[in-house]
């Protein structure tokens, strides 16, 4: 044991905490609502066959279902016809219970397009971002105009402000504009990154200005420059904030929550969980998190493939 | 192909004047190099004409037509610049064709996929990559078309730089320090090259450099810059052998030319009191310095000039320099001797030193040029 064991304490210890609610969620989602209940059945739970209450209530057979099956049946009288029906049911609608949660999840509400509403939106927030981000912090890294840094400090102040400080004029401003319970009302408000023309002004301030200067005697624009050199430099930069902002906007949780009322056609992702919430007959928890788990699995998925270029990107060493 | 005018050009960056009125005129097809110390404002001057820079006031006029308004990629100049600045996401043959794509081609066909649908777009490309491939071979880059920058060695890097300038035909070529990043043998054989090319293409080439060996080897004129000024330009013979100012005369030659103080006692012409001659006229100054290059100063036995010993030896194999303290001041002057001469040059050995009055440059306190008491000086002596 190292001099630095309690370093390694500290950290393993702050990796427990950080990984219980994702051990929860995913150990949930393989569980049968009673082993969650009872807390019982280790990670994975005893998976024996459950009875899925619901589907049973559902198919209850009545006096047609009855008469239909006599033939079946024949010589029994009406009770054990009934009998022998209701356990045909039972037998149908009984399963293992992560096979029970992962089906709950995607036919309990529409998950593959709430997954595919969370594509949409991420997906043009963040190229909308880059559209505007990348020529505001080329022009703050490398062009010289009046007032520079004092829009920089702008900037920066923008950083300091809360979205939630500014949520309800946002929403005030798209409901006169008609515009809630629309993609626009999910997108437009996060199209200006503040923090993303900081992270790519701060990587352009690297890039060497003979480049530019190159650029511009072969005839490139200025926003030429941007597109077709500044770009294709800053993809570590670039990936790195796309982690920021997918994270930011496929998680989130509030926004969606206040601009969609009603129309389920929108719901993003983490609305999508709300359809487990518990109202008067129990919380589905098993569902729940399976749903969570699937939200969650394109993200973590993400972030593994692109770690390493990711921390690159942090510690702005792409380049050189 | 054009000449280039630049009128009387300065450039001020907040209190700090860089350029304090520059004037130069280029003919076309010439080699010119802007040579002088850093911070001279060398650099600035070609960003200048090259439309990297707005001057303060002046003009620039390419082929007659005044460009000072113009942007750089309006203005039809190639430039190579001192760290190259190769796109690093391009392949070398896409960093040669770029300034082709972007001067031939509409936008509509840089596009990336659907540029090639485009009608016109496939002969655009073709004859670009002809133009590319006729760049590289005549830098013999053609075996490394397919690679990125990240993968070559630094003078591979240089000569894509060069190729990229190449390829189209511009005004006149600015190159920047091209040579300083490379080292001392590549050095050599590229300054070769690139007058070569200059040769072939007959272009106009302004080229900076503080390095002056790669000023006298290369160029039809240097200009010489100090202090925001061009002080002298001319071609390199001239440059070396007939300053106008002191300060040229000292940053060109390698070793730097020795400067003697000499004074004017009545019409006597004097180097540490002894007569040179004596038919000045007594309106030029008293105070003078004399400089004398390495090479017009002469061992001698009989009745030196000057007297010192030598306190350090630099043998290059084909000739000797030996410096020399003087015994009047402790001054120090270079002396070029032939390697025969060497045994007569042990270290703290007293020599004598001779020189030919034709060979000297006779300067003002401030440092300008005095041909009126040169001319004087050695008409004296002829007459003697």
């Amino acid at each position: 044991m190292t001099r630095d064991w309690w370093k390694h304490m500290v950290l393993i210890l702050g990796t427990i905490i950080v990984l219980a609610p994702f051990y929860m969620m995913v150990s949930y989602s393989f569980k049968s609502p009673g082993e969650i209940d009872r807390g019982e059945g280790g990670f994975f739970g005893r998976q024996e066959m459950m009875i899925d209450p619901r589907c049973v209530a559902l198919r209850q057979p009545d006096r047609a279902d009855i008469e239909a099956a006599r033939a079946r049946f024949a010589g029994q009288d009406d009770a054990s016809v009934q009998a022998s029906l209701l356990a045909e049911t039972e037998a149908d609608c009984s399963m293992r219970p992560v096979v029970f949660n992962y089906s709950k999840a995607f036919t309990e509400a529409p998950l593959v397009r709430y997954l595919l509403n969370g594509v949409i939106v991420t997906v043009s927030i963040f190229l909308i971002q880059i559209v505007v981000a990348l020529p505001a912090a080329y022009a703050l890294a490398k062009l010289k105009f009046w007032g520079r840094d004092a829009v920089f400090g702008l900037v920066l102040f923008c950083l300091l402000i809360p979205v939630h400080a500014i949520a309800l004029p946002l929403y005030i401003g798209l409901a006169k504009l008609g515009l809630t319970n629309t993609y626009a009302a999910l997108v437009v408000p996060w199209t200006i990154s503040v923090f993303g023309i900081f992270l790519m002004r701060q990587f352009f301030m690297t890039v060497p200005d003979d480049l530019i200067d190159a650029a511009r005697m072969d005839g490139m624009s200025e926003l030429a420059i941007v597109w077709r050199v500044m770009l294709p430099t800053a993809i570590p930069a670039l990936l790195a904030f796309a982690i920021f902002s997918v994270v930011a906007h496929w998680n989130d949780y509030f926004w969606p929550r206040i601009v969609v009322t009603g129309n389920r056609d929108l719901f993003t992702p983490p609305l999508g969980l709300r359809e487990f919430k518990g109202d008067g007959d129990g919380s589905f928890f098993g569902p729940m998190m399976a749903t969570a788990t699937v939200i969650v699995t394109p993200l973590i998925v993400a972030f593994l493939l692109a770690q390493r270029r990711f921390i690159e990107g942090i510690t702005l060493s792409g380049m050189k | 192909m054009s000449d280039l005018q630049i009128a009387s050009v300065t450039k001020h960056f907040g209190e700090t004047s860089v350029l304090k009125g520059v004037t130069l005129d280029v003919k076309d097809g010439e080699f010119i190099s802007l040579v002088g110390p850093s911070g001279c404002g060398k650099s600035t001057l070609l960003r200048i004409i090259a439309g990297l820079e707005t001057p303060t006031s002046g003009n620039i006029a390419i082929g007659g037509i005044n460009v000072t308004q113009l942007r750089a990629a309006d203005r039809n100049l190639s430039m190579v610049f001192q760290s190259y600045a190769l796109y690093p996401h391009l392949t070398v043959a896409e960093n040669i064709a770029v300034p082709l794509q972007m001067r031939q081609m509409s936008a509509l066909q840089r596009l990336p996929v659907l540029g090639s649908i485009v009608p016109g777009a496939r002969t655009q490309k073709d004859d670009i990559a002809q133009a590319v491939r006729h760049a590289a071979e005549m830098l013999e880059i053609a075996a490394l078309l397919d690679r990125k920058p990240g993968q070559l060695s630094g003078g591979q890097r240089q000569r894509v730089a060069l190729g990229r300038a190449l390829v189209r035909d511009p005004a006149a070529f600015l190159l920047d320090e091209p040579l300083s990043n490379l080292d001392a043998k590549l050095r050599v054989q590229t300054r070769a090259e690139i007058a070569e090319l200059h040769r072939r293409l007959k272009a106009t080439f302004i080229y900076v450099t503080h390095d002056q060996v790669e000023a006298m080897t290369m160029s039809d004129r240097i200009a010489v810059m100090m202090g925001g000024e061009i002080l002298q330009c001319a071609a390199p013979d001239v440059i070396y052998e007939d300053p106008d100012d002191i300060r040229v005369a000292e940053f060109i030659g390698s070793p730097k030319i020795n400067i003697l103080p000499v004074e004017r006692n009545g019409t006597a012409l004097t180097v540490f009191d002894q007569v040179l001659n004596s038919r000045l006229s007594i309106d030029s100054p008293k105070v003078m310095q004399m400089g004398l290059r390495p090479e017009a100063l002469q061992l001698t036995q009989s009745a030196p000039r000057l007297t010192g010993r030598v306190v350090h030896l630099e043998n290059l194999g084909s000739e000797v320099f030996a410096q020399i303290a003087l015994d009047s001041d402790g001054s120090r002057v270079t002396l070029r001797a032939m390697p025969e001469q060497r045994q007569n040059l042990g270290l703290g050995a007293p020599v004598g030193l001779s020189f030919d009055l034709n060979a000297a440059m006779i300067f003002d306190a401030g440092g300008a040029r005095l041909r009126q008491v040169e001319l004087a000086a050695t008409r004296a002596a002829e007459v003697a």
